[in-house]
């Protein structure tokens, strides 16, 4: 067999892994487009569908671009070594360079992350798949601020945010920077993605300023078969999500895969079961049902494969009740109650990230082998796996897993904070009280629902007419 | 010439159509509506906020016949929408001064 033996690949690439993480990276992508599109659209007041959907997609397209030209080596690329080894500085952020000659595209991956064992695809796979993550995360802390945000200045935040804070949070958790080399882990983006993505929203939100006081009083969702479409691309799309990320199609995706979907489950379920009974109407809502399933996504996303099932398990049934808790109570309380996050994205991304990821911590079962060479279990070169407090006693990990997660509040708070007054100060952030009344007619001529029995083509007499043919 | 009009719960529109019917009616208008009696209101819930709703959804009914047909006409409409429990709506006779059918332009007892 000629094509056995004259493949047309490197000798390095292997085709399974390569096919896996390019299927996983498109799941990740769906997740965006349609995903949050929809289940954003869905969850916003009727007169908000094109503005939020227009927001998500132009967003995606724009990460993309930033990606290509400098976002990518700044967060993957080698480290730039601003200070001496081992320092804060020298494992702080990449090079400042574009992704664009054939070499690097084609050539092998590498990732400060991964040293030992070297990846078996191209850098393009890679820089697509570490895309979508990136073009997600916007995305998320978008449902913060729809309603109000200002579209031009929607075109500048993300760019800005990815460039000044993605990449940031990216190298120094995942491009082998300063807490990677301190032992802190975050498997999918619990931390870089939904714990940033949630703090970027509130204090987006607080410095933008809340919707007109009518339409939080009349926030009615506009389609909830809209919103079970996306809710549903976001759970399944998740197995790209967390099973991509041992970048081999190996054994540890399979659990990171299996693992997200039990702590999913039980997280779907202790929201409804805190719905039923401890809520003031005791009704279960399917509104409610998917807010615990985004929390059991978002809170299994740093550990997913480093974690057992019975972990699995547990994080989705604490993370969920300890959003459902903050949604419930801690919304009533300064500064939560001051600020409108639109569509509580401090509390499904923010808090359930931020449980997620101190429960690797406690729940890291260090028999659970990402990179197990031969199979799990085997502890050989490369091999990578996280003792949580429940198996080594220790609280060591669980104070590196505090540690990066005071990181990431701080600095994408204050950093999105910087972004968002540069902002305000350029193009300002806030449509028009007028301009907010009409919502997308206003603002895009536009409309989700056409109804074409009362308008009238503009142009006329039509040019399509038979007798101006 | 009179002119009926039943507001009905929505799930009793075929009933009532097919009791219209049977009563030797030969068309009707329905319109879906939305209005307050003595139901009362209810409660929706959108991610934990609540909402009261006055109005409760309802089918409008119109039609137009004969003096001679509005008791029979009724009393069919009556049998067919009822459930006996708050809400079952209602209707009411109005006169009509004057009908024409489109298509023909005929006018009075004739356009029905």
């Amino acid at each position: 067999m000629l094509w056995a033996t004259n493949t047309p690949y490197p000798s390095w690439l292997n085709p399974g892994d390569n096919t896996w993480q390019l299927v996983a990276a498109t799941l990740v992508g769906l997740m965006s487009l349609p995903g949050i599109a929809v289940l954003y659209g869905g969850l916003v007041r009727k007169k908000w569908i094109v503005n939020t959907m227009l927001m998500v997609f132009s967003g995606f397209s724009l990460t993309l671009v930033v990606w290509m030209l400098w976002g990518y080596n700044m967060a993957f690329g080698p480290l730039a070594h601003f200070g001496p080894t081992g320092s804060f500085w020298s494992g702080f952020i990449g090079h400042f360079t574009p992704l664009s000659t054939a070499g690097s595209e084609q050539g092998q991956a590498v990732s400060g992350a991964n040293s030992v064992i070297p990846f078996h695809f191209s850098t393009a796979t890679l820089a697509y798949f570490q895309f979508v993550f990136a073009a997600i995360t916007p995305l998320l802390f978008l449902g913060g601020l729809v309603g109000r945000l200002k579209f031009k200045a929607w075109l500048l935040i993300v760019p800005l945010w990815i460039t000044l804070i993605y990449t940031v949070n990216a190298a120094l958790l995942w491009g082998g920077g300063f807490f990677a080399q301190k032992g802190a882990v975050d498997y999918s983006g619990g931390y870089v993605i939904h714990l940033s993505a949630g703090v970027a929203a509130f204090v987006g939100a607080a410095i933008v300023g809340p919707r007109r006081w009518q339409d939080r009083e009349n926030a009615f969702p506009s389609n909830l078969m809209m919103v079970a479409i996306g809710a549903g691309i976001l759970w399944l799309g998740w197995n790209g999500f967390n099973g991509g990320d041992p970048f081999y199609a190996g054994a540890d995706a399979a659990s990171a895969v299996l693992n997200t979907n039990v702590a999913t489950a039980a997280a779907l379920l202790t929201w409804l079961f805190w719905d039923m009974f401890a809520s003031r109407q005791k009704k279960p809502t399917f509104l409610g049902a998917i807010n615990g399933m985004i929390c059991g996504l978002v809170a299994i996303t740093p550990s997913a494969g480093w974690v057992n099932g019975v972990g699995a398990l547990l994080v989705g049934l604490i993370a969920s009740s300890v959003v459902w808790f903050a949604w419930t109570y801690v919304s009533r309380l300064r500064p939560f109650s001051k600020v409108d996050d639109a569509l509580g994205v401090v509390y499904t991304h923010g808090f359930a990230g931020l449980t997620g990821g101190l429960l690797v911590g406690l729940l890291a079962d260090p028999k659970m082998v990402e990179y197990g060479v031969t199979g799990a279990h085997f502890k050989g070169p490369g091999s990578f796996s996280v003792g949580g407090w429940f198996f080594t006693h220790s609280f060591h990990q669980l104070w590196e897993q505090f540690l990066a997660a005071a990181w990431i509040i701080c600095y994408t708070g204050i950093g999105t904070a910087v972004i968002f007054y540069v902002v305000k100060k350029l193009v300002g952030l806030r449509e028009d009280d007028l301009t907010l009344r009409e919502g997308d007619i206003a603002i895009h001529e536009e409309e989700a629902f056409p109804e074409p029995t009362f308008g009238e083509p503009v142009a006329s007499p039509s040019h399509l007419h038979p007798d101006n043919v | 010439m009179k002119l009926v009009t039943a507001v009905i719960k929505p799930f009793k529109l075929d009933e009532v159509k097919e009791a219209v019917k049977a009563a030797g009616i030969s068309g009707m208008t329905v319109t879906q509506s939305r209005g307050f009696g003595r139901t009362g209101s209810h409660i929706e819930i959108y991610r934990g906020k609540e909402y009261e709703f006055d109005f409760v959804d309802k089918v409008r009914c119109e039609i137009v016949c004969d003096d001679d047909q509005v008791d029979g006409l009724i009393d069919s409409i009556v049998q067919a929408a009822r459930t006996d429990t708050v809400g079952d709506g209602m209707a009411w006779v109005s006169d009509i001064e004057h009908v024409v059918r489109i298509r023909t332009n005929d006018r009075g007892g004739n356009a029905l």
